[in-house]
């Protein structure tokens, strides 16, 4: 089940999509962390963001929107508490980092560079913030100068999130490699709106969200199979993942390691099942190596 | 505080009054653990499109059968399904309840005698502190809102419970009780025990947010201890997601795990 995503080994495909799971204590009653291939941890940026207004989550068909801003307490907290934490109980950590500057993705990652972490990913694709984020997400020379300046702060794998909200993610992608870049994941939450037509209201405070959940699983096999095609960095694939065949289904479609997220709350053991998905999936398949998978699609 | 996700049984649901049930669940862990003011977590079945749980405080439980109870109001598609599910059908077998979640009631230890303050299906949740406060001596009265008779799904509970000079009804629609919002209720019984010297000391409220803003008001203006629940859209329950945020004196704070009760002086209205 070992998999290696861009120099990062990981004991099985398995992590968890970042701002759906913290830093896995809150789930610590339903899953072991250190089963996981990797736990991903909510977005952390220099001095921390307060977030949006609620109403900040509004259900939709087999999905949801979320609006939360990134509301992180800053590096420091995330040094002190949940690092320490997650080393104690044996994890692979993938830190996820957001910053409204190239220089501020920088310096989240100096900050950490003596901490317990095993992986960074970088946030330029958050729906939910007026600078940084998405902004950034959709410019390929912003994402390129993003990258390369994380470039110079670490030697650990880099992994890019990119945002689907654009005409070409291959595009993207390729800026990402070019800048550095050991792997990409994707994809983050699809720009959305719920509207309440009695009160005429937006069901979010902030009126536009990210829509995630196995509704947006089709747009996410799809963009990780163009990229698995268009671009050589290995990919973390992500969107509507709730069984292990959802999670067999990005790997045929190029991914290498894929990300739970949404899933969790509606089973907050979620992980633990789409890693067990996976092993009964390679067995009756008669699959020695799951990394036989990868982009075995037959198209 | 250790949580879980049981697999309960739905064993009754019945109408309790307009577009209100209470869902009785075989569910021990949780009867056994839950504490007054918590909720669990549900996952509803045969509602696979619709992704999120619903949260649900605890009405009461019951030790022996192994049960909790659910007062519910028929709202949007999840308590519509719910109220459509027979504990007889197949599906009966498939809820999921994560609990017991959050920060309960937790009146002051020196707590001589409380007011509690119920408005619609908030009168749930303090039907187990009611309890608990009368386990331990503590004399409790109780303010109860609807907007009709029929409404008042908890008082026949509240009434076997502490009798009927305690339990103090208002109705929307003047069917019954005093006519109107039941905060003037609230302010006359704190006023009235203060006038008899034998003033509240505590009071928690559930309810509609403007109705606990304006008791946490007057019971700080009478320097009463007052505790209040938070209602957010939930998504994880757990304390994960961030999506159930109040905003409080001391910073954002989870509704799910540091509240749903919390410091009604410390909630920013
Ligand atoms: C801690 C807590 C305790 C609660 N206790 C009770 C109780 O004892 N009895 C009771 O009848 N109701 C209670 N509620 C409200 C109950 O959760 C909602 O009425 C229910 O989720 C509505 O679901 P729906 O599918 O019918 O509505 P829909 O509008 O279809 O739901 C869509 C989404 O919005 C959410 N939502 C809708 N209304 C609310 C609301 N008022 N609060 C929070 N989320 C909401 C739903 O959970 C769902 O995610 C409680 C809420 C919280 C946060
Ligand atoms: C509540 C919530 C919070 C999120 N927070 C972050 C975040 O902090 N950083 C990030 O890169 N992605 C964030 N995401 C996006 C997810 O990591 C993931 O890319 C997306 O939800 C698609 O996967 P899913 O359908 O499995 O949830 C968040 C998603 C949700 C639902
Ligand atoms: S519902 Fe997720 S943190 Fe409260």
């Amino acid at each position: 089940m070992a998999v290696n995503l861009g120099g990062l080994p990981m004991k099985n495909p398995v992590t968890t999509a970042s701002g759906t799971f913290a830093a896995g204590m809150e789930y610590a009653d339903f899953v072991n962390v250190s089963a996981l291939g990797a736990v991903t941890t909510k977005g952390v940026s220099l001095h921390g963001w307060a977030g949006n207004a609620s109403p900040r989550i509004a259900e939709t068909p087999s999905g949801m929107l979320n609006s939360i801003g990134l509301q992180n307490p800053g590096v420091e907290h995330l040094k002190t508490v949940e690092l320490p934490w997650l080393r104690d109980q044996g994890a692979t950590v993938i830190v996820n980092v957001s910053g409204h500057s190239a220089q501020e993705y920088a310096s989240v990652i100096e900050a950490l560079e003596d901490g317990p972490v095993d992986a960074y990913e970088i946030n330029v694709s958050c729906p939910n913030v007026d600078a940084g984020g998405m902004t950034i997400g959709t410019d390929p020379s912003s994402v390129e100068a993003v990258v390369s300046r994380c470039r110079q702060a670490t030697k650990r794998p880099l992994i890019v999130k990119l945002t689907p909200n654009v005409t070409s993610v291959v595009d993207i992608a390729r800026a990402a490699e070019a800048a550095g870049a050991d792997a990409i994941s994707l994809i983050n939450t699809l720009l959305g709106m719920a509207v309440d037509a009695k009160t005429r209201r937006p069901k979010l405070a902030r009126v536009v969200g990210g829509l995630s959940g196995p509704a947006v699983k089709p747009v996410a096999l799809r963009m990780v199979w163009e990229c698995y095609r268009g671009v050589s960095l290995p990919i973390l694939g992500m969107g509507g993942i709730a069984t292990g065949e959802d999670a067999v289904e990005f790997m045929l479609c190029g991914a290498t390691a894929v990300a739970v997220g949404t899933a969790n709350f509606s089973d907050p053991a979620s992980t633990a099942r789409v890693i067990e998905g996976i092993e009964r999936y390679c067995r009756e398949q008669g699959v020695d190596d799951v990394n036989e998978l990868r982009g075995a699609l037959k198209a | 505080m250790t949580l879980f996700d049981e697999r309960a049984r739905l064993v009754a649901n019945a109408g309790a009054g307009p577009n209100l049930f209470v869902a009785t669940f075989e569910a021990p862990r949780l009867a056994q653990s839950v504490q007054p003011g918590q909720f669990a977590h549900m996952q509803i079945p045969g509602m696979e499109s619709h992704i999120l749980r619903r949260p649900f405080s605890v009405y009461g439980r019951n030790l022996a059968s192994q049960t909790v109870d659910i007062l519910y109001q028929v709202v949007g598609a999840g308590t519509r399904h719910l109220s459509g599910i027979s504990p007889r059908s197949d599906l009966a077998e498939g809820f999921g309840l994560i609990g017991p979640v959050g920060r309960g009631w937790s009146p002051p230890a020196a707590t001589s005698r409380a007011l509690l303050v119920g408005g619609g299906v908030g009168a749930a949740p303090l039907f187990m502190l009611a309890e608990s406060l009368k386990g331990q001596g503590v004399p409790a009265t109780v303010v109860l809102g609807a907007q009709t008779h029929a409404a008042l799904a908890c008082e026949a509970a509240y009434l076997d419970l502490l009798g009927e000079d305690d339990v103090r009804c208002a109705t929307d629609d003047g069917s019954y009780g005093r006519p109107g919002f039941c905060t003037s209720l609230a302010t006359e019984a704190l006023d009235q025990a203060a006038a008899e010297g034998r003033p509240f000391d505590y009071v928690a409220v559930c309810g509609p947010e403007p109705l606990m803003r304006i008791v946490a008001q007057e019971a700080r203006e009478r320097g009463v201890a007052c505790e209040v629940s938070m209602e957010r859209r939930m998504a994880c329950g757990v304390g994960a997601c961030l999506s159930c945020v109040v905003e409080t004196a001391l910073g954002k704070k989870r509704s799910c795990v540091d509240g749903p009760v919390f410091d009604g002086s410390e909630v920013l209205w």
